[in-house]
C-alpha cells in the first residue's frame, strides 16, 4: 500500500468542499435558530404551571434526551414519511431531526437560567412594585438569556459538529462529501484529515468564545 | 396605645401571625404601631421574626392571621387561607435588603430608573434627571453608567438606597443592611441613612449594630419568640430595658461588643 502523502491532490476538491462546507452552515444556522426559538417556549412552559402542558413537554425533552441523535435522524426519514404518507426529503428530515434534538437541550439549559435568577432578585422585583410584565420582560428573563448565553453557543457548536450525522441520510453536506471525494480518490488520511480540520477550524474559536464569555459573565453576575 | 382610634398611626400592626408549614411559627401574634414622625429599629436576637416582620410590611409574604394598616387605610389582611394585599399601598413603601439585590444586568442610573418608567410612567428624561441627582447626592455622580458588579459593597448599598428613593416612599425599610458589608465600608451607608432619618423619613429598620440603632432610632422594639417584648424610646430599652429577657440580650450584646 502506497502510504506516500500528497495534499497537493485537495487542490481539485475546492469547490466540493466549499459547497459541503456552505449546506453544512446553512443547515446549521437554520437548526440554530429554530431549535433555540422551540427551547425557549419549551423552557418557559416547563416552568409554568400547566401540569399536562408540563408532562407532554418533559416527555418529548427526555426522549431527545436520551436517545443518539443519528436514531431520531434515521427514525425521521424513514419512518415518519410511512406514518404520515408524506415523502420528505434529506434536507427536510435533517432540518427537523435537528431542530427537535436542538430544541430539547436549549429548553433545558433556559430552564436552568431562569431558575439560576434568584429568589432576591423577585423580592427586589416586588418591593419596588414593578408589573408582572416588567419583571419578566426587564429583570428576569434579560438575566436569563445572558446566564443562558455561554451553554446555548456550546450548544451551537454541539450542533455543527453533530450536523455531520446528515451525510448518513444522503445529504450532501461537509461530510458527505468528503466520504465521497475520499472513496472516488481512495486517498482517506488526506481527505478526512481535510475535513476533520475544516470542523476544527470553525468550532475550536468558538469554543474560545464561550470560555470568554463565561468568565465576562461569571464578573458580571457576581455582584 | 390608643392613637389607632385617631387613625394618625402611619403604621398598624394588629395581631400578626406568620409562619412556614405547620409547625413553623414565626411571628405569633405581634402588634406594633408606628407614628409618622418615627424611625423604629428592630432588635432581637436571630429567628425571633424581624426580617419576616419587615418582609411582611414590605408585602413579601403571606401571613396566616391579622392585619397591617397604612395611613388608617387597609394594607395586607389574611382572608383565610389567603393574603389580600393592597398593590397601591405597596408602592408608597421602599426597603432594602441585605443583599444589595441590584440588577446586575443594568447599570447603575438604569437601577434607578426602571421603577420610576414602569410603575410611575415617568418620562426616561425625567427619571435620569432625578436619578443624576439623587447620586450626586450620596457620592455616586461619577457612577451612574458602571455596573453594580464593577461597586463595593458600600457603593452598591448606596445604590439601592437610592433606588428605592427613586420612587418617594412614604416609609423606607432597611432589613440588616450593613451585615453582609465589610466594617470600613458600614459608616458610608450608615451616615445615608442617618441623613434620611435627619430629614425625617419615617424608616422602620433591623440591625444588629446597637451604636448605629442608638444614633438613628426614635423607638427601639425588642422582639423575640414572635412577639414584641418590650417597646420605648432607645435610652430605655438600650439603656435600661424593663423586661428581663431585653435586658439578657442587651448585656449579651455590649458585653460582646466590649
Amino acid at each position: 500500500m502506497d502510504m506516500t502523502l500528497d495534499f497537493s491532490i485537495l487542490g481539485r476538491f475546492v469547490d466540493a468542499f466549499a459547497l459541503g462546507l456552505w449546506t453544512t452552515i446553512k443547515l446549521t444556522l437554520l437548526c440554530i435558530v429554530l431549535g433555540t426559538t422551540l427551547g425557549f417556549v419549551v423552557g418557559l412552559l416547563r416552568s409554568g404551571t400547566n401540569t399536562v402542558i408540563r408532562a407532554v413537554l418533559g416527555f418529548y425533552v427526555e426522549l431527545f434526551r436520551g436517545t443518539p441523535v443519528l436514531i431520531q435522524l434515521f427514525w425521521i426519514f424513514f419512518c415518519l414519511p410511512l406514518i404520515l404518507g408524506v415523502e420528505l426529503s434529506n434536507f427536510v428530515s435533517a432540518t427537523i431531526a435537528l431542530t427537535l434534538y436542538m430544541g430539547a437541550i436549549t429548553s433545558e439549559t433556559f430552564r436552568a437560567s431562569l431558575r439560576s435568577v434568584g429568589r432576591e432578585q423577585l423580592d427586589a422585583c416586588v418591593a419596588l412594585g414593578l408589573p408582572r410584565r416588567a419583571q419578566v420582560m426587564n429583570v428576569i428573563m434579560p438575566q436569563a438569556v445572558l446566564r443562558a448565553a455561554p451553554t446555548l453557543l456550546s450548544n451551537a457548536i454541539s450542533l455543527f459538529k453533530e450536523s455531520a450525522l446528515v451525510s448518513a441520510v444522503g445529504m450532501a453536506d461537509l461530510m458527505f462529501i468528503g466520504q465521497n471525494i475520499s472513496n472516488n480518490t481512495a486517498r482517506p488520511v488526506e481527505v478526512l484529515t481535510a475535513v476533520a480540520a475544516i470542523y476544527f477550524v470553525i468550532a475550536f474559536p468558538l469554543t474560545r468564545v464561550v470560555t470568554l464569555l463565561e468568565q465576562k459573565l461569571l464578573r458580571k453576575f457576581s455582584a | 396605645m390608643t392613637s389607632s382610634a385617631n387613625g394618625s398611626a402611619l403604621i398598624e400592626i394588629k395581631d400578626l401571625h406568620k409562619g412556614y408549614g405547620p409547625n413553623i411559627q414565626v411571628l405569633k401574634g405581634l402588634n406594633i404601631e408606628m407614628m409618622p414622625g418615627d424611625r423604629v429599629v428592630v432588635i432581637g436576637p436571630s429567628g425571633g421574626g424581624k426580617s419576616t416582620l419587615l418582609r411582611v410590611v414590605m408585602g413579601l409574604e403571606q401571613i396566616q392571621g391579622g392585619e397591617v394598616r397604612f395611613g388608617g387605610k387597609p394594607y395586607i389582611r389574611a382572608d383565610g387561607r389567603k393574603t389580600i394585599i393592597d398593590n397601591d399601598v405597596r408602592k408608597q413603601i421602599g426597603m432594602v435588603f441585605q443583599h444589595y439585590t441590584l440588577f446586575p444586568h443594568l447599570s447603575i442610573m438604569e437601577n434607578l430608573i426602571l421603577a420610576p418608567r414602569k410603575v410611575h410612567g415617568e418620562s426616561r428624561a425625567s427619571a435620569r434627571e432625578r436619578g443624576a441627582k439623587i447620586l450626586e447626592r450620596f457620592g455616586l455622580g461619577n457612577k451612574a453608567d458602571a455596573y453594580p458588579s464593577q461597586l463595593s459593597g458600600g457603593q452598591k448599598q448606596r445604590v439601592a438606597i437610592a433606588r428605592a428613593l427613586m420612587l418617594d416612599p412614604k416609609l423606607m425599610l432597611f432589613d440588616e443592611v450593613t451585615s453582609a458589608l465589610d466594617p470600613e465600608l458600614v459608616a458610608e451607608v450608615e451616615q445615608v441613612i442617618l441623613n434620611l432619618a435627619g430629614q425625617g423619613m419615617p424608616m422602620m429598620m433591623v440591625t444588629h449594630d446597637m451604636w448605629f440603632a442608638k444614633n438613628v432610632a426614635s423607638r427601639v422594639i425588642f422582639c423575640a419568640s414572635g412577639v414584641v417584648v418590650e417597646d420605648g424610646p432607645p435610652e430605655q430599652v438600650l439603656g435600661n430595658p424593663r423586661e428581663e429577657r431585653t435586658r439578657e440580650f442587651i448585656n449579651r450584646v455590649f458585653h460582646i461588643r466590649a
